[in-house]
């Protein structure tokens, strides 16, 4: 039934950029640059572990994670998100987002698996947009976790001297 | 007596690269096998492989002293080179080897207390006249002390650590109300990082170049300079790209800046191979700032330009050796450059990657020399530093050597971490960059740390929906789990591609 539905039809990958790359289907395995077609080919073999080959050229590629239609590309050492869409569900999801209110809490994550050496701010204070937070040491370096709003600390989970893995919450603020 | 078997007291690139030069000169070398990594490459390239992986102790044993010396008497080295990092810089640990009959590959303690100790350092170099940014005699108390000195000298200053290098221990401060806060956390650092919470504070110089020059000095009290390096690319005051010569240098600015690194040198009676860092502001005036007192992680750009290898005149002169060229015998030629590929997450704020290298492969040309303590399979460590390879690029001038490290850059493989490549990329495409007109904040007014190509997004956009397509298409025909191509294995995915 998918099969029906896709054939003849345009797919999107949305980059978290908001840039929009789209494909005609059936897929093709050539890629259009200016007049010309330009073959893409993913391989694998022992020695290179999978890559592109395009242009003559290999470039590393990896699936850091797929997940329903959210992909996360490692390509020739950057890493790309994107999600797929199909005509329906990008025009579903134009109107979902319109309808969604504007976000009004920030959660600051660890970047980095480390460990917390000091927390700087206390539940009830105002920080500024660049502001230190927690300091976490990863790999022998001291790195100063900044605050990417303006806000107020409603909730810290970072306490001084213990570890943490990526993605643990640190701190919480309300904007 | 003279150098017959060395301990290496250090690992990864720099161990690898020590026991080259030893090779060569028919000197035996020892090096130590450890829990962490037991399967390092630098233990291939020893004569003698000594297991420590049954410690128990918490510290790296490369940071064991009385341990190192044990070593060296049992494994029967007569001398220890200790590499970068670690304990290259300790006044102690070179006391300890003279103590025990053993050659330490470097300066004499007393020097590396003295340029290690920075308030000590700065008043030798006040001594003798070499300009330096205003700052506080000695070691400051508090953070109120801190404040009175800072409005003495005015804003921006910048607190360093007493016992400090490598960038650690250092916050600059923009007003008064930042000091109580950065005191702390620069005091904190210190502490950790040097055992050595004091710290002290001078004048902060805006948007300087970071200009060092390679010090070779030997026990007759002879000592030359080997020109500078230009290491302005630094990030949090790590260096990520570094070159040789440096394009703001004329042959007068070098004589001078050269004579004064000389001078540093020869107040501590400096012996081995040494790096004292400037910085140069846009009037070109320069300021001393401090003197590493070992062999630098960026040393081959010297050689590539000199033809002097460094590790071996290091080894010549522990062995009493006087140099065999003058400061006149001195000829930079061409010019080289030096990118370090590191395993950090350039998109992440270069946040560490640490993880398992699943391939490798570095260009071989003759314009290219690659560094490395890291091959496929080998692991890059939380607990040591994110280096994979130095990647050296020469050419006749910076031009040539810009456009072979381009080629050099997409020749480069590396699968299993992200790394620096792709800043690289970025870099030598820059216009900035490329004519030379860059400074210390160069990095932190990046809009984009990496190279954009919207074909390489295209082609990743294209391979998304690929996946996309193959799982609502064919989702009953295939059951392999195609989430974490890391781990898959070969053949399961060779099935998969080839039934596109």
């Amino acid at each position: 039934m998918v099969n029906d539905k896709l054939q003849n039809k345009k797919l999107y990958a949305l980059s978290s950029e908001n840039r929009k790359f789209s494909f005609s289907l059936p897929l093709k395995q050539t890629i259009r640059i200016g007049k010309r077609n330009y073959e893409v080919k993913l391989k694998a073999d022992e020695k290179f572990g999978t890559y592109i080959l395009w242009k003559n050229r290999k470039y590393p590629v990896e699936i850091v994670s797929s997940r329903q239609n959210k992909y996360e590309i490692l390509f020739n050492d950057i890493s790309y998100t994107f999600t797929v869409e199909t005509p329906f569900s990008l025009q579903r999801m134009k109107v979902l987002n319109s309808k969604r209110g504007k976000v009004e809490k920030e959660f600051i994550k660890a970047p980095m698996p480390g460990k917390i050496i000091d927390v700087l701010v206390r539940e009830g204070t105002t920080v500024l947009r660049g502001e230190p937070v927690v300091i976490l040491e990863a790999m022998k370096m001291q790195n100063e976790i900044l605050s990417p709003v303006n806000g107020i600390i409603v909730k810290v989970s970072a306490r001084a001297n213990t570890n943490v893995m990526k993605d643990d919450l640190l701190v919480e603020i309300k904007l | 007596m003279k150098i017959s078997r060395i301990l290496i007291a250090n690992r990864g690139e720099i161990a690898v690269r020590i026991m080259k030069t030893a090779a060569i000169m028919n000197i035996e070398t020892v090096a130590i096998k450890t829990a962490v990594e037991p399967g390092a490459m630098y233990l291939s390239s020893a004569d003698v492989i000594y297991d420590n992986t049954d410690d128990a102790t918490d510290i790296p044993v490369f940071l064991d002293i009385e341990k190192l010396v044990a070593i060296a008497l049992k494994t029967k080295a007569n001398a220890i080179h200790p590499g970068y990092g670690f304990l290259a810089e300790n006044a102690y640990f070179a006391q300890k080897c003279i103590d025990n009959k053993i050659i330490f590959i470097g300066p004499s303690p007393d020097a590396i207390y003295k340029m290690g100790n920075k308030t000590i350092a700065r008043k030798i170099a006040l001594a003798g006249g070499i300009p330096m940014a205003m700052g506080s005699e000695g070691n400051l108390a508090n953070e109120e002390e801190a404040i009175v000195m800072a409005e003495k000298i005015g804003y921006p200053v910048i607190i360093k650590a007493a016992s400090g290098g490598g960038g650690r221990g250092m916050r600059i401060v923009r007003k008064s109300d930042e000091m109580e806060k950065m005191f702390n956390i620069a005091s904190k650092e210190a502490e950790k990082a040097f055992n050595d919470p004091s710290v002290f504070v001078e004048k902060y110089i805006e948007n300087p170049k970071h200009i060092e020059f390679q010090i070779l000095g030997d026990t007759k009290g002879n000592v030359i300079h080997l020109g500078e390096r230009e290491c302005s690319i630094q990030r949090k005051h790590q260096k990520l790209l570094e070159e040789a010569p440096s394009g703001a240098l004329d042959d007068k600015l070098r004589k001078k800046m050269g004579t004064m690194a000389v001078q540093i040198a020869k107040a501590v009676n400096y012996h081995s191979a040494g790096t004292v860092e400037f910085l140069l502001d846009s009037e070109k005036n320069f300021y001393f700032m401090e003197m590493n007192t070992r062999i630098q992680v960026e040393h081959p750009v010297t050689e590539i330009i000199t033809g002097i290898d460094l590790i071996e005149q290091q080894i010549r002169v522990a062995n009493g050796e006087a140099l065999s060229f003058k400061q006149e015998d001195i000829k930079l030629n061409g010019w080289a450059i030096e990118c370090r590929i590191n395993a950090e997450d350039v998109q992440a704020g270069f946040a560490p990657d640490p993880g398992k290298i699943e391939s490798i492969f570095m260009p071989s040309d003759p314009c290219v020399r690659v560094d490395t303590g890291v091959q496929a399979g080998s692991s890059i460590v939380a607990s040591y530093d994110s280096m994979i390879a130095k990647l050296i690029v020469k050419g006749k001038d910076r031009k040539e050597a810009i456009k072979n490290c381009k080629m050099a850059l997409d020749k480069v493989w590396i699968k299993g971490t992200k790394t620096t490549l792709p800043f690289f990329r970025m870099l030598v495409r820059n216009p900035k960059f490329l004519d030379g007109n860059f400074t210390t904040a160069f990095i932190e007014n990046l809009d984009k740390y990496y190279l954009n190509s919207e074909y390489e997004e295209m082609l990743a956009a294209w391979l998304a929906t690929k996946l996309f397509v193959e799982e609502n298409l064919n989702d009953d025909s295939i059951s392999v789990d195609f989430k974490h191509g890391k781990e898959m294995s070969p053949w399961l995915l060779n099935k998969r591609i080839n039934q596109f």
